[in-house]
Order: C-alpha cells, then sequence, then structure tokens
C-alpha cells in the first residue's frame, strides 16, 4: 500500500528515497538503475523494495 | 594492559565506513560486530497513542511504521527511560516522518522524507483523512528489538594478499577471477571496485595466489542515521569492555 520504511532484507531506511525515484524514474523517463545508484540505494535487496513496490492507497480509498 | 591496535580507515562517513584493524582475533572481530548490532542502544517509537485515525491504514499499520524510522540518539538517556513525540497531519497530503514533533529538541527523526501515510480528501465525506499521534519512543538494545539496531549491513572481511605466483597458460581461458574486500598490495590498500573486482583486470595474464592476512580484518560498518558510524564502533567496544570488566569482578576472590 504505502512504500515500506526498511529493506525488509538488511533493515537499511528505503521509504526515504520513494519519492524522488518515483518522481524520477517510475514517472519520468530516467533510468532506474542510474537513479538508484545515484540515490545511494547499493544492495539488490534494498533495489528491489523500490523497484517492485506500487503504490495503491488511491485505490483503496474509495472503499474505506 | 588494553594493547592498542592498529586501525586504518578505507573510506570514512557520516553513515557509511570501511576501516581496517589489524592484531585482533577472529573471536574479537565478531565481538566487536555482535556488539554493533545488538549491545548499542538507540530510541524508537514503541506505544502509540491515536487520537485520531481517518487514514485507510489500521492504527497498527501506522504505529508499526512509525517504530521503523530511525531517530538520533540523545547521549544521557538510559536503558528504558522513554520521551514522547507528536504528529498531526491533515490530507489531502502526506504525512512524513519529518512532522514529527519531539518533545526532546536532541531527538529527532534521522530521515524527514520518509512517507508514513497518504491522506486524502474523500468526495461526500464531510472532513478530510487526518492523523493524529502520540508515540512514545523508548531507548533499548537491538537484542530487544530490531528496530533498535543502530547498524545496518556490519560485517568485516578478512585482509587479502594477491602474491603472483608465475604467468597464466597463454592458450588458456581468459576466465574471470572475482574477488571481493580489500586487497594489499605492496603495503597500499585497495578495495577490489576499483578494479572491477576482477582481479586479471589488475593483474593480466598473470597466476595469482589470494591468501587471508591473518588476525587483520576490514570492517563495514553502516548506520540507520541514529547516530554515525564512529559512534557506534566506540560504543560497541565500550560495551564489550565494560562486560569484560564486569566478568573481571564477578570471577574475583
Ligand atoms: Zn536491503
Amino acid at each position: 500500500m504505502m512504500v515500506p520504511v526498511r529493506c525488509f532484507t538488511c533493515g537499511n531506511v528505503v521509504g526515504e528515497h520513494w519519492e524522488e525515484f518515483k518522481a524520477r524514474a517510475k514517472e519520468g523517463d530516467e533510468d532506474p538503475e542510474a537513479v538508484l545508484d545515484e540515490l545511494g540505494v547499493e544492495r539488490h535487496c534494498c533495489r528491489r523494495m523500490l523497484v517492485s513496490h506500487k503504490d495503491l492507497v488511491d485505490i483503496v480509498a474509495p472503499y474505506q | 594492559m588494553v594493547p592498542d591496535y592498529d586501525v586504518t580507515f578505507i573510506e570514512r562517513g557520516d553513515r557509511e565506513a570501511r576501516f581496517l584493524v589489524r592484531d585482533i582475533t577472529p573471536a574479537f572481530a565478531n565481538g566487536i560486530r555482535r556488539a554493533m548490532i545488538a549491545d548499542v542502544p538507540t530510541l524508537s517509537i514503541d506505544e502509540v497513542r491515536v487520537i485520531e485515525n481517518s487514514s485507510v491504514m489500521f492504527d497498527e499499520q501506522i504505529a508499526h511504521r512509525l517504530g521503523l524510522v530511525p531517530l538520533t540518539t540523545p547521549d544521557d538517556y538510559e536503558i528504558g527511560e522513554t520521551t514522547t513525540l507528536a504528529l498531526d497531519v491533515e490530507g489531502p497530503g502526506t504525512a512524513y516522518s519529518g512532522d514529527m514533533v519531539s518533545q526532546d529538541a536532541q531527538v529527532e527523526p534521522a530521515d524527514k522524507n520518509v512517507p508514513i501515510i497518504d491522506l486524502k480528501d474523500p468526495e461526500g465525506s464531510e472532513t478530510p483523512q487526518r492523523l493524529e499521534v502520540e508515540a512514545d519512543a523508548v531507548y533499548d538494545r537491538g537484542r530487544e528489538h530490531a528496530k533498535h539496531q543502530g547498524g545496518v549491513a556490519v560485517g568485516y572481511r578478512h585482509l587479502q594478499t594477491v602474491e603472483v605466483v608465475g604467468d597464466t597458460d597463454e592458450f588458456g581461458e581468459d576466465e574471470p577471477h572475482i574477488l571481493r574486500g580489500v586487497i594489499e598490495d605492496d603495503g597500499e590498500l585497495v578495495p577490489t571496485e576499483e578494479f572491477d573486482n576482477d582481479l586479471t583486470n589488475r593483474f593480466p595474464g598473470k597466476e595469482l595466489v589470494v591468501e587471508d592476512v591473518p588476525n587483520a580484518f576490514v570492517f563495514h560498518v553502516e548506520t540507520d542515521g541514529s547516530f554515525t558510524v564512529e559512534e557506534l564502533v566506540t560504543q560497541a567496544v565500550d560495551t564489550l569492555h565494560d562486560r569484560a570488566s564486569d566478568l573481571k569482578d564477578a570471577v574475583q576472590l
């Protein structure tokens, strides 16, 4: 629903970078790999947290 | 009595560092690692009083997310001591970790940009969604709960040496020789990233023997922002020191 605060595997705080990643790589046209490198999200475990995330609040909100 | 350890920094930042320590035993290196993970206390939100939550998430989910936000560590707290933070955000908009207001000026979210919950202003509803909570952060150790771990991905590797023992077979296959960590080459410390973790880039066409340097460990330490790497490591070593002296006192006649 909301981006996880921390990486499930290593505990690094990844939520911090979500909005920038979303704006630049998901909605923008930058290369996700380059954006993650720039944000300092180095490990595979942390990178998959952002790459595989989808915000669902907008989808769930009408049913609350 | 306490020997001096030879410490060399390879990379040094506030939240991430790599350093080499010589003349320590593997057991002591692991002791430091474990102390960094389990023994150095940090503040973390533990109890949340929900005054209003009309968001799409349950109170428990919000509390869980708040608990994971790293908080800066004050320097005069005892284990179990608490401080209070408040969060009051009304939609439409997002409640961020940085919106939390703390009672103690020394305590603030280390990362201010973590979205806690997206608040909407639904059509047909009289008031927008709102989140108002009061949270108690408690000062405790990583062994109590993982959210109190200040160190993230703390580990170490042996320092390694690479010795050239001859030339590779001219007609042999060109296979990469992948190595990660830090190597010592003619007294110089070289992180393997410098040659793309492939020894054949640095020593092309050579037959190599890689060996661990006994009792030399390269630590890689990251923190979640609760404190700097330096504070984490020194506090970890202090807890080991305290426990050793407690043991010494306990077994004394
Ligand atoms: Zn991770």
